[in-house]
């Protein structure tokens, strides 16, 4: 699995700050971290940055790159801060990625130009003109969107990763939008027959936000699980979540994931011969699948 | 060829909650199936009205609602009376709003005073809800709970701030919880597994979705009561296997639209109160509500014929 780290980010309060003050030092400190921590990816997000952006990200790459040679993905709706990113980045090591272009008109016609022009990859996140698709076909139709424009600017297949958009299982839609996440995930693998090499991406530890702290790594784990079943192959997380490291390693619980994928297709699961950790995720599949309702306290019953 | 109308596979059962005590003590529950598809499953227990009471005279209610009470306005116990003896009501809702620490601020052992003459007064189950204030209900329901010890009442709303306090009483001396969530399906079940752990008997809880009126979220609450059943009945959720309560008729009669004045728009005030009023207690029905807090006399007894049809 493909692990792009999030942590550089505007929202942290000392990356905040290092990048108002133009201080090179706790970022790349923070990125040299990431790259031991062995990402494939380092997510730059500036968040709106809205205010002379584009001298930020420029800034921003350059300082990255003068320690890592990780490539980087670039993280904001200001396109110009995306553009000037792009002129400075260097390619090393892979492409730089656009995070992200959303299937919305005007979206897609300033992006895409320069995922063309400075030869970048691109997140084509599932967010359509009335916001939030409501369900997998929604996400299918968007994503059809999102591929044939981005073929019409002559962007290789495997620089466009599908974002299908994790949402929170604790807010009540969800009940609805996290199973139809995965539910999209089977029409991804249709796309993929179309479009060889196509990738896809998400943001999974959204899928617990709003859970208590120390049950954020099963929700988020079991998560990947049954999405990468279906050709989910990367995600944007913590760099040193050691859980998701492990997991994220090849061939990383086998023996779970069968377990898990028998739970996904309807089949019982003797919960005897199971041992606790595995009855925990049986019990997360089955939130997360919409079969058991979410509450705080899943694991306990 | 013959067709076969298509039937959703219940595998769950809505648990029996007895409410009182006594000869009219009532029990609420024990659904096998979607509500008043008795087509498909069982439903064993009609849902009952509560007529609201309250422990002050209301100073801005709109004309129709207060008509049929306004002689007993000033008393709680006679307006028990004539909501049970007059107007056939299954239950009491005594609304202790004066309790409200933003309000008047009326003394819990004051209001306990209130919630006991009340519960004596009458033979059939009494709700006792009050202000909303987690802190001063927390203190005000323990003292009711101990006041009337044995007589189980439903006490509210109980919500996560002040479970532990309300549910111990209901423990020590026998009463219902009513438990309170903001319309919101997850905490509903949360409360409900917080108050199991606390060791408060499944027959001592009924579920409080927070009531929206007509117009002013009834959707909300709707869906959530949906869901409600859905997990309950065919998703085996246990923690939601409970009987609803829904308090109603403060949400409609504090709309401007239910205290807006006759008008060639608006048409007749006291028609339009007490349709708004019979309108959400519909749909609540048709969502799940097991019991039902009601103020006008006239939009309970449409609500009842309503039932009688659907229940025949």
């Amino acid at each position: 699995m493909i692990r792009i780290g999030e942590n550089l980010n505007v929202m942290i309060k000392k990356i905040g700050a290092a990048m108002k003050d133009r201080d090179p030092k706790p970022i790349q400190e923070l990125a040299i971290a990431e790259a031991k921590a062995g990402v494939d990816y380092i997510d730059i997000n500036l968040g709106p940055a809205r205010k002379e952006g584009g001298d930020l990200m420029a800034w921003v790459v350059k300082t990255v790159q003068e320690v890592v040679d990780t490539p980087l993905y670039l993280d904001t709706i200001n396109t110009e801060a995306i553009e000037a990113g792009l002129k400075v980045y260097q390619n090393r090591k892979g492409k730089a990625v656009i995070n992200s272009i959303m299937a919305r008109p005007e979206s897609m016609e300033s992006k895409l130009p320069l995922a063309q022009k400075y030869n970048a990859g691109l997140v084509a996140l599932l967010w359509g003109p009335s916001g939030l698709p409501r369900d997998a076909n929604e996400r299918g139709v968007l994503a059809a969107e999102l591929m044939q424009k981005a073929a019409e600017f002559g962007i290789p297949n495997e620089d466009v990763w599908i974002d299908p958009i994790v949402t929170p299982i604790t807010s009540p839609q969800s009940q609805v939008q996290v199973p139809s996440c995965v539910e999209f995930m089977k029409m991804f693998q249709d796309f993929q027959e179309m479009a060889p090499g196509l990738k896809a991406t998400c943001g999974v530890s959204n899928v617990s936000n709003g859970a208590p702290e120390h049950l954020r790594p099963i929700l988020n784990q079991t998560y990947m699980m049954l999405l990468e079943r279906y050709g989910m192959t990367s995600a944007i997380l913590d760099a040193f979540d050691d859980d998701m490291k492990a997991f994220a390693a090849p061939g990383g619980k086998q023996d779970l994931k069968k377990i898990v994928y028998k739970v996904m297709d309807g089949e019982d699961v003797d919960l005897g011969s199971l041992t606790k950790e595995q009855v925990n995720y049986v019990k997360t599949t089955k939130v997360l699948m919409g079969k058991i309702l979410y509450s705080d306290s899943w694991l306990e019953f | 060829m013959t067709f076969a109308i298509p039937k959703t596979a219940y595998t769950g059962k809505i648990k029996e909650v007895v409410l009182g005590r006594g000869p009219k003590a009532i029990t609420v529950g024990g659904e096998t199936s979607y509500p008043f598809h008795l087509f498909e499953g069982e439903m064993p227990h009609t849902p009952r009205i509560a007529i609201e009471v309250y422990d002050t005279p209301p100073d801005d209610w709109a004309e129709a609602s207060l008509e049929p009470y306004r002689d007993v306005v000033g008393d709680p116990v006679a307006w028990a009376k004539k909501a049970a003896g007059v107007y056939g009501a299954d239950m009491i809702a005594l609304q202790l709003v004066s309790t409200d620490p933003n309000g008047l601020n009326t003394p819990s052992d004051q209001a306990t005073e209130t919630a006991k003459k009340v519960a004596a007064a009458v033979d059939i189950p009494v709700i006792v809800n009050g202000s909303g204030s987690p802190e001063k209900d927390a203190e005000l329901l323990r003292k009711v709970a101990e006041a009337c010890d044995g007589m189980n009442l439903v006490v509210g709303p109980v919500v996560v701030e002040n479970y532990k306090q309300i549910g111990a009483g209901a423990i020590a001396y026998k009463h219902t919880l009513a438990a309170n969530s903001p319309i919101d399906i997850n905490l509903a079940k949360q409360l409900n597994i917080l108050l199991g752990n606390l060791g408060v008997p499944d027959g001592q809880i009924v579920v409080d979705p927070t009531t929206g009126g007509l117009g002013y979220g009834i959707e909300y609450t709707y869906s959530v009561m949906e869901r409600d059943r859905m997990a309950a009945l065919t998703q085996q959720d246990e923690r939601l296997q409970f009987p609803i309560i829904c308090d109603l008729g403060k949400e409609i009669w504090k709309t401007k639209e239910a205290k807006a004045e006759d008008s060639p728009l608006m048409g007749n005030a006291a028609k339009r109160g007490v349709l708004m009023e019979a309108v959400t207690a519909q749909l609540l029905l048709l969502a799940g509500a097991d019991v039902l807090i009601m103020r006008h006399p006239e939009a309970i007894r449409l609500v009842r014929e309503m039932i009688a049809d659907l229940m025949a």
